[in-house]
């Protein structure tokens, strides 16, 4: 049941950045359709209707994928109250948050229904467009913060009004500003669509900031909470991933700015922009649904980390451990008796265990470094580069060295035998991760060297690097000791937004051409170095 | 966090350990945690930081075996607390185990270790 508990905490988080994702899609489609698609038609000739029936089909789409998530995420709480709780399933189905999530599935429901008749030519949504995304809104606000504070309830609601619409109509509004690039053919109609989407995403960005800086005034409460709180921090890393959102933007409406003066001007820069913002749109959003289950910073005043112990922990110090403690020094070496009473997880650790994981980090970083300064000559040293194009075989030494090192207490370090390991659940789970990682590293490899020539092939990598970086920043430690955790967060959080940076400087890069594709090219490798001196110089003490 | 568990991240596969807390936490409470109280009797108040719906709530004792009672609620406790009462007690250590349901749906739960002196 306990387990049952932890994976439900996870799930839930990601089942509302899901909600959270599909909403924004459906909000911001029908926002799109009202300020830009409807009003234009007559400057969009034939191809706006064509760009109307693909934006309904999406907004369709996200609103059917609103009512699942809604759906999966009531049944499941449900069955949680039920289940823990020992009440019969009508009561647990009673509670405010079911109610919330059937309502909104219920809406969702509606405007799929609404976006489906549409695409039919029906026009009744013309007129219930801006009902319809008020409310998909409001009954979000419902599940929020907001609601079980007992002061400034009303203001908070507000503020997260503002704060997730500016939010649907900016993020949500990208995939539909990219289909009228495509479906517009008019280079005078799409400069026209281009400089409206800018003035509304700015408005947008605005409604945001707004609510946002309120729910922040409140929820964090001291400046020193940005850093020194768990919430704090994550509320960091979201403001950096709106300032990387922002640059992105930015870039945006100058390449939007040129396509008035040139319309018929290229169109690429701007295109992949957009996709990034998109996808890194959605880290924030999942960075968000995240936020929303850590406690406010502001009711934890004496659980923060000082300044001081946060520039202790991250101080680069030398040397870095590159000898590991003795075998028999660590907690794992101690009998089996001596912690049988102890439930799993609160086994104190002893300095020797933290060395040890210390080491691990350290030559793990190493790794990572390597990779980065290779994949960095690759491109700087027309000499290097056919040695250089190889790094991503660094991956399957990286798999070795977590093959040997990472479970203390199994062959060659510890007493269990290789086999005789697998059926500890978590062992083996490492042991599958091992080979995930030697596969991809092949994989990559095989991609670089132009082995493996399907469309999507190369695309894997930077998926994968912004997926894993965004699941980071979701998650959150099940420690009991609030600062410590806050203090392990901190050593997280950057490798995580250099991660994100990472994947997302590799997508441009194949994305993109010319100037462009250079800089992005040397973007990822960098992040790459420095995720990995990160590592090199982690502590955990 | 051991390496094995930030590379399984990496490795996207975050379900490998350690769940996303919620955040309705305990801003004070009787027992305090590993207090001594003496006495058969106990009345128990736990505060939280937010509304709570007490009606989707539970405290559980753990005695000395392991046995877990589940310790009726009462219903006057005000919307951030959760009131209840341990009858019966005999000397020895004991657990409260919380559970809770914050309005906006996130489930929190936590332990309270005491001992009860004679
Ligand atoms: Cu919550």
């Amino acid at each position: 049941m306990q387990l049952f508990i932890e994976i439900y905490g996870f799930l839930s988080v990601v089942l509302r950045g899901f909600i959270l994702a599909a909403q924004s899609v459906s909000v911001g489609g029908l926002a799109f359709l009202l300020l830009l698609v409807w009003p234009l038609a007559d400057a969009l000739g034939p191809s706006g209707a064509v760009l109307e029936r693909r934006a309904l089909r999406l907004v369709f789409l996200s609103a059917c994928g609103l009512v699942a998530a809604e759906a999966l995420a009531a049944a499941s709480l449900t069955l949680m109250l039920a289940g823990t709780l020992d009440i019969p399933v009508r009561e647990a189905a009673e509670a405010r948050a079911v109610a919330v999530d059937l309502m909104a599935a219920l809406l969702g429901a509606v405007v799929a229904l609404s976006a489906w008749r549409g695409r039919r030519g029906g026009v009744a949504i013309r007129s219930a467009a801006p009902v319809l995304a008020a409310l998909l809104i409001g009954v979000q606000a419902g599940a929020t913060h907001a609601v079980s504070q007992f002061e400034g309830a009303l203001a908070l609601a507000g503020a997260e009004l503002l704060h997730m619409g500016g939010a649907a109509v900016w993020i949500g509004g990208i995939p539909y500003f990219l289909m009228a690039l495509t479906d517009v053919a008019d280079p005078r109609a799409r400069a026209e669509i281009a400089s409206r989407f800018s003035v509304m995403a700015a408005g947008a960005v605005a409604a945001l900031l707004a609510g946002g800086l309120l729910m922040a005034a409140y929820y964090v409460g001291a400046p020193e909470a940005l850093y020194g709180a768990s919430y704090g921090v994550m509320l960091s890393a979201k403001i950096v991933l709106f300032l990387g959102l922002l640059f992105l933007g930015g870039l945006n409406f100058l390449a939007v700015r040129k396509l008035r003066n040139e319309p018929a001007g290229p169109l690429l820069r701007t295109r992949r922009f957009a996709e990034t913002e998109i996808g890194v749109g959605l880290t924030v959003i999942f960075c968000a649904a995240s936020l929303a289950s850590l406690p406010p910073a502001r009711d934890l005043p004496n659980d923060r980390a000082s300044f001081a112990e946060i520039v202790d922990r991250l101080e680069p110090r030398l040397p870095v451990r590159l000898d590991s403690p003795d075998f028999e020094a660590l907690s794992a070496a101690l009998p089996a008796e001596a912690t049988k009473d102890l439930p799993p997880g609160t086994q104190p650790r002893r300095a020797a265990d933290i060395a040890w994981s210390e080491y691990n980090h350290h030559w793990a970083g190493l790794f990572v470094v390597a990779m980065g300064v290779m994949a960095l000559l690759e491109r700087m040293s027309r000499r290097l580069a056919p040695i250089m194009r190889h790094w991503p075989l660094v991956f399957i030494g990286l798999a070795g060295f977590l093959f040997l090192r990472a479970d203390e207490s199994v062959w060659p370090l510890g007493r269990l035998g290789l086999i005789e390991s697998l059926r500890d659940p978590e062992i083996a789970q490492h042991r599958l991760l091992t080979l995930l990682i030697v596969a991809f590293g092949l994989f990559e490899w095989r991609v670089r060297l132009g082995r493996v020539t399907k469309w999507w092939a190369p695309y894997v990598f930077p998926i994968s690097t912004a997926t894993a970086a965004a699941f980071l920043l979701t998650h959150s430690h099940a420690l009991t000791n609030l600062k410590e955790e806050t203090l392990i967060e901190i050593t997280h959080t950057p490798l995580a937004l250099v991660g994100v940076a990472a994947g997302w400087s590799r997508w441009l890069e194949l994305r993109l051409d010319g100037e462009a594709k250079k800089i992005a090219g040397f973007v990822w490798p960098v992040a790459f170095i420095l995720a990995g001196l990160m590592l090199v110089f982690y502590r955990e003490a | 966090m051991g390496l094995f568990r930030l590379v399984s991240l990496v490795a996207c596969l975050a379900l490998t350990g350690g769940g996303a807390e919620a955040h309705a936490i305990v801003l004070n409470s009787t027992p305090r945690p590993d207090a001594i109280v003496s006495g058969r009797e106990l009345a128990i108040e736990i505060r939280f930081n937010s509304r709570i719906d007490a009606g989707r709530s539970h405290i559980k004792l753990f005695g000395r075996e392991g046995a877990a009672v589940s310790l009726p609620l009462d219903e006057s406790a005000s919307e951030d607390m959760l009131k209840a009462r341990a009858t019966g007690l005999a000397p020895g250590s004991y657990r409260l185990h919380w559970q809770t349901l914050s309005p906006d749906g996130h489930i929190s739960q936590g332990d309270i270790p005491f001992r009860v002196d004679r």
